[in-house]
């Protein structure tokens, strides 16, 4: 398996008046290769589920193992490192810089890596051809389209080739015909060997032929009914 | 291949680079802003050099010591008697009594300051060739050099000759000999050089008389002690040195430019203070941009040097922005925006050529006031901003 979860608890505010328990008592195991997706309304718990499979923050307690590393043993820095060779992440903001060009915003995660600059314009250059959008490769990425956008951050996400994509209610913003493209893309990096888990509740993610495995996820709990 | 470290330097050296590019706008209005506070507190700063080192050359020729009598705690006129008083003093090459004063011209509303000796007496007296466009006026032949100034107010206009009031209201001619070099304004811009007598004549001084008394002496390291032995000697005179009107010039200088300093500090601290105020308070964008960056890999450390690198440049280039400004007002437009508070002293406004006068202590001084507190000001707060969990950061 390459995630692992253990009797994982997460607390927000601790100690604070405003203490909120987010995740109960988590059990989760995913194996590698896989298209998995955590199912649940808003406020139920799977952003901050996503957030400590990526390597985001750590768990309050319990035992997270992602890629064979213990999440709770490493400090910040050493979190840092895992999370950026390890996860690529989707967000359902896109999250991308729109004074950037498109290129830039998919090269961004190269740069604390010392990779020159001619490697991440290659790099980047192969994977905007790769999802089709080569034609916007130097338009600001605040010019684009919703459905470019999400592409631009798919690219970004396989920019440093890590094996987990992490993906938060990817569709959100996509229209039917982009929410499949998106699907058909997940499902060729699955091919490609890649590790696949999507936060969302758009049937047309969970109930997706391609989907291995659908994980419900209510007030914090997995719900194992 | 480079080094991965330098190679991620560049990286974020470039991208720090193309993020104020990207900001062009707001960060021109910063460059800008800080650039004219450097360039006020470096023009003061390199003006104060200038005059401060264009004293010390004038200096350089005036006589180690000079003997004023005084009474009641006033000066007056010393009696030439003094002198004898001196023999036996070892190390004193020449002693020569001066007359000067002040004229006050009722047509242009200027104060002349007139000086009477005989050049013959000074060891040095040769050497003042080279500050005079023109003669010495020799001993006794009613013959006065001019001050740039005063030959301008004097309007001669290819004239040679010129009166000036005696106390009796009679007029006293003089024949222009020489005008002072523009290089020598500080000190000459308002003075009538003219022989011992002329000079008595034109203050209706007797003869046994001076207003001071001009010591040269041949050891400069002896000067100290000399002017111990003439103040024994001599208890009811002042006894002032070389180094102490050096020190004098230095102080007027530095005064108005240490009072001018802590107005233009006080600027640059306001400024920083500013910087300060806006960069604690990061904006969303700037929030959500730190964020993502954090969970794309990004880490504190990356963020910061980032930061730095966005910090150097602005201040660096408004360092260099302000210090070639005000390098090139004082080279080209002399300084003019300070001019009259640093040279405010004579009733004639010196118009002396000032040459830049730029030390590296001086660089040194502004870089550390101005670029080290605007580096501080921005990436200790980044700093607080970039340790915020990235998932906050993009919510």
């Amino acid at each position: 398996m390459i995630i692992e979860l253990q009797s994982v608890n997460k607390v927000y505010n601790l100690g604070q008046p405003n203490e909120v328990q987010a995740l109960f008592d988590i059990n989760l195991v995913i194996e590698e290769n896989s298209m998995v997706c955590l199912r649940g309304a808003s406020g139920s718990g799977k952003s901050t589920l996503l957030a400590i499979i990526g390597c985001v923050f750590p768990a309050t307690s319990g035992r997270a193992a992602v890629a064979g590393k213990q999440l709770a043993r490493l400090p910040d820095r050493f979190m840092t490192i895992h999370r950026r060779r390890t996860i690529g992440f989707i967000f359902q903001q896109f999250n991308i810089l729109p004074n950037l060009t498109v290129l830039d915003n998919i090269a961004l995660p190269l740069l604390p890596l010392g990779i020159s600059p001619d490697e991440r314009r290659q790099r980047a250059a192969e994977l905007i051809e790769r999802l089709g959008i080569g034609h916007r490769r130097d338009f600001p990425a605040g010019q684009v389209s919703g459905g470019e956008l999400q592409r631009v951050a798919i690219a970004r996400a396989l920019i440093n080739n890590q094996p987990i994509i992490l993906a938060d209610e990817p569709t959100a913003h996509l229209d039917t015909t982009l929410s499949h493209d998106f699907m058909g893309i997940m499902v060729e990096l699955k091919n490609a060997g890649k590790t696949i888990v999507i936060a969302s509740h758009d049937p047309l993610v969970t109930e997706h032929p391609d989907m291995d495995r659908i994980i419900d996820v209510r007030d914090g709990r997995i719900d194992v009914s | 291949m480079k080094n991965r470290a330098i190679e991620k330097h560049f990286n974020l050296l470039d991208y720090a680079l193309s993020s104020l590019w990207r900001r062009k706008l707001k960060n021109m209005g910063i460059i800008t802003v800080f650039a004219v506070v450097i360039f006020l507190v470096a023009s003061f700063q390199i003006l104060t050099s200038s005059l401060t080192e264009t004293a010390e050359r004038m200096l350089a020729q005036t006589p180690e010591i000079v003997i004023q009598k005084m009474s009641a705690g006033r000066q007056e006129s010393i009696p030439l008697a003094y002198l004898d008083r001196l023999d036996g003093i070892f190390g004193i090459r020449a002693a020569v009594p001066r007359v000067w004063g002040y004229y006050f011209d009722e047509t242009s509303g200027a104060n002349y300051t007139v000086m009477a000796a005989d050049r013959s007496l000074m060891p040095e007296g040769k050497n003042l060739e080279m500050a005079i466009e023109g003669d010495f006026p020799a001993a006794g032949q009613g013959e006065a050099a001019l001050g740039r100034e005063v030959a301008a107010n004097l309007k001669l206009a290819g004239r040679r000759t010129f009166s000036l009031f005696r106390p009796d209201l009679s007029l006293k001619s003089f024949r222009v000999s020489g005008i002072f070099a523009e290089s020598t304004d500080l000190l000459t811009a308002d003075l009538i050089v003219t022989g011992l007598d002329e000079g008595r004549d034109l203050f209706a001084i007797p003869e046994n008389l001076a207003t001071d008394l001009l010591l040269y002496v041949a050891n400069p390291g002896e000067i100290s002690t000399i002017a111990k032995k003439i103040a024994a000697r001599l208890p009811d005179t002042r006894v002032l040195t070389r180094p102490q009107i050096h020190k004098t010039y230095k102080v007027v200088f530095g005064w108005r430019s240490g009072f001018a300093s802590i107005c233009l500090l006080t600027a640059l601290a306001a400024f920083a203070i500013l910087a300060w105020d806006k960069a604690s308070g990061l904006s969303a964008e700037e929030k959500r941009e730190i964020g993502i960056l954090k969970i794309l890999g990004w880490q504190t450390a990356d963020i910061l040097v980032l930061r730095f690198w966005e910090s150097l440049a602005v201040s660096g280039l408004a360092f260099l922005g302000g210090c070639t400004a005000a390098y090139l007002h004082i080279l080209f437009l002399e300084g003019s925006l300070f001019r009259p508070v640093l040279l405010g002293w004579s009733v004639i406004h010196p118009s002396l050529k000032i040459v830049p006068v730029f030390a590296a202590g001086d660089l040194l001084l502004i870089f550390t006031l101005s670029v080290l507190p605007y580096l501080a000001a921005t990436v200790i707060p980044a700093w607080r901003g970039s340790t915020i969990p990235p998932d906050a950061a993009i919510k």
